[in-house]
């Protein structure tokens, strides 16, 4: 029997390269380093370019009859994935085609196979948590910083005996013929970036974050609210190119945030009632169909201010007085808000360069870059090493999701 | 004098910053609601419109500026222009705009607005008012360009009565009215 392949990260890239990999028929070893698949698709309420949610698995589970969601059956009811969340793969050895790796696996306090939601953990101690109503692997995680003695009155109380405080974290070291590096990416939390005071003024945050206040599932139940009070947002100014295209920081241009700020822009104004908002920009670059998303914004009366942010001065009212300089108009122009939205870079998650390095890969601006750059082939990074999805660089789903398809095409024709 | 007695001016004027809650929010729709002006939200400010005008290098504010400043609601600074006055109405820019911005016809409406609030320059009403005075702007004078082309000194038949007195019941007449 041919050894399995090894997927690293199981965002929408890393599971859509594994469950295709087992449909096939090959063994395949699925590792992510958090509790939870999916990665940062996770985290974005409605996805471009179809405005669809991610809340198919909270929305089957009202209908009768409908109690497994797809990716439950595709992911861990699926015998040729073995799924190892909590973990991460510490060293590779071998030569290509018979690789070693060996996997550091966290403890497995919880056994998702065993726990059924029910809640009553979260209630006896806050070490518990539910990520999302649809996360995969269904069941709660626990937090051992947490701990207390309410942890374990859940312990003896789990219905399913779901629980096991004690357990401890394990190493192991599996063979495998090929690598997909499927590790995505990481949103910058511009904290360095002093003038807009991110990190120190809590009305200023990060696309990333206003996509989890505007989630229906969030704190607020989808309202607009301000981080510092929770009151209604009336205001909102957003700026792009935070951390992008700027040589002190990433000389590239993050691709889809002008897209998914032009999506959250509409949504605020399309769906939360009332609410304003100006985008200050260097270019917009909504490419290929997503122009759509530019149209739209205009049409409704989103402002757009094109240059740069001079000046942010918080109030004590928690509003923030903002001074732009409009390039256009060569005019200053003075604006009050509510909430200051920062179109921050997507950077190369945490590990990167040291699994570029251990693997002798390019690094394309700390991503992983193709083998060979004039080639055409932008998934095949290596020798038996493939990259698909947000790990070559910024990309938006259904990109990832293309390129994970044609990593498994390649390593389907590679064992005919 | 020496050298070091010399100084920078300070700035003639400190420059506020143009604040934006002081502005019409409704003056991006009133334009999009007259004729010809629902596309004006389209536009992305690429400025093809400036490029595209014969004139616009002597402006202020260019045509891709006016119309901005139509979006942000600086309906007081658009109306008062001069510049949607002189324009020449060539329609080189709605031509070219490539967002089917109607940016001739929308500075039409902006006259018209302006005209409403009897914001329009003198020499506008200059002209108007030698219009209704003459009952045209241009008047055919004996001259030796008419003799050299055998032609009679008055233009045969030409009568300014009537029209005249219609221009007096239109909106020409009301803006010269006030003057007379
Ligand atoms: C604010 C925002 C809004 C967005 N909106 C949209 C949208 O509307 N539509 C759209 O198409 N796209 C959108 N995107 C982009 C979308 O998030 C990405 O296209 C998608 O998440 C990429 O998936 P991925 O699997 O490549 O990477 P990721 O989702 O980043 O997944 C990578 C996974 O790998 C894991 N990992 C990383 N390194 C390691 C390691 N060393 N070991 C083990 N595991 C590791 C991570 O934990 C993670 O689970 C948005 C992005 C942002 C920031
Ligand atoms: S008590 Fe047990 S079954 Fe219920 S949510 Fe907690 S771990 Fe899952
Ligand atoms: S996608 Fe837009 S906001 Fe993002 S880096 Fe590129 S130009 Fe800047
Ligand atoms: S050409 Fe059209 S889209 Fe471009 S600036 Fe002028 S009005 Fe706007
Ligand atoms: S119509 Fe007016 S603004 Fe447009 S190109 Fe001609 S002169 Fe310029």
């Amino acid at each position: 029997m041919s050894d399995p392949v090894l997927v690293i990260g199981a965002g929408v890239a890393g599971l859509t390269a594994a469950t295709q990999l087992a449909d096939s028929g090959i063994r395949t070893v699925l590792v992510d380093r958090l509790p939870i698949v999916g990665g940062n698709a996770m985290d974005l309420y409605k996805a471009f370019p179809t405005d669809d949610c991610f809340y198919c698995f909270e929305g089957s589970r009202s209908r009768p009859g409908i109690r497994k969601c797809f990716y439950r059956s595709a992911i861990l009811d699926q015998p040729n994935i073995e799924l190892k969340v909590n973990a991460e793969v510490t060293e590779i050895s071998g030569s290509p085609g018979k690789f070693q790796a060996k996997l550091s696996v966290g403890s497995q306090y919880i056994d998702s196979k065993k726990c059924i939601m029910c809640g009553l953990c979260i209630e006896r101690s806050n070490a518990f948590s539910l990520p999302s109503p649809q996360c995969q692997p269904q069941a709660v995680i626990y937090d051992p910083e947490l701990s207390d003695e309410g942890a374990k009155k859940a312990e003896e109380e789990c219905p399913t005996k779901a629980i096991n405080l004690g357990a401890q974290s394990s190493e192991e070291t599996v063979q495998v013929s090929d690598i997909v590096i499927a590790t995505g990416y990481h949103e910058m939390k511009p904290v360095s970036i002093d003038e807009y005071g991110y990190g120190k003024i809590p009305n200023v945050v990060t696309q990333l974050e206003l996509a989890q206040i505007l989630d229906p599932n969030g704190k607020s139940g989808g309202a607009l609210v301000r981080p510092s009070d929770d009151g209604q947002v009336k205001r909102v100014m957003m700026v792009q190119c935070v951390g992008s295209r700027d040589e002190n920081y990433y000389p590239f241009c993050s691709k889809i945030c002008c897209v998914y700020a032009l999506k959250h822009a509409n949504i605020i104004v399309l769906e939360r009632d009332g609410t304003q908002v100006t985008v200050v920009y260097m270019d917009i670059r909504t490419y290929d169909r997503h122009e759509r998303y530019y149209r739209v914004a205009r049409d409704a009366g989103v402002r757009f201010v094109r240059g740069r942010v001079s000046r942010l001065e918080a109030c004590e009212d928690g509003t923030l007085d903002i001074i732009a300089y409009d390039s256009l108009l060569d005019k200053y122009l003075k604006f009050n808000v509510d909430l200051f939205v920062l179109s921050s870079a997507l950077e190369p998650p945490k590990g990167s360069a040291e699994l570029i390095k251990s693997l002798g890969l390019h690094s394309a601006s700390g991503f992983v870059g193709p083998a060979d750059s004039t080639s055409e082939n932008e998934v095949v990074a290596g020798d038996h090493v493939y990259v698909c999805g947000a790990a070559t660089g910024p990309a938006e789903i259904p990109e990832s999701v293309t390129q994970a398809r044609a990593v498994v095409s390649m390593i389907l024709q590679s064992r005919k | 004098m020496t050298e070091t007695e010399e100084k920078a001016d300070p700035p003639a004027v400190m420059i506020e910053p143009i604040d934006i809650s002081k502005l019409d929010p409704d003056f991006r729709e009133g334009i999009r609601s007259m004729p010809n002006g629902e596309e004006l939200s389209a536009c992305f400010a690429c400025s093809t419109c400036t490029a595209a005008c014969p004139i616009a290098n002597t402006w202020k504010y260019k045509p891709h500026q006016l119309i901005r400043m139509i979006l942000l609601g600086m309906r007081e600074e658009v109306l008062s222009s001069e510049e949607i006055w002189l324009c020449l109405t060539c329609f080189e820019c709605q031509e070219r705009c490539p967002q089917n911005v109607r940016v001739t016809d929308i500075f039409f409406d902006c006259k018209n607005l302006a005209a409403e609030e009897s914001m329009i320059p003198d020499s506008i009403v200059g002209l108007a008012k030698e219009l209704l005075d003459k009952g045209q702007l241009y008047v055919v004078t004996a001259d030796w360009e008419r003799e050299d082309m055998d032609l009679e000194p008055e233009v045969p038949g030409l009568s300014t009565e009537e029209f005249k007195a219609i221009l007096k019941g239109t909106r020409t007449g009301r803006i010269v009215g006030g003057d007379e």
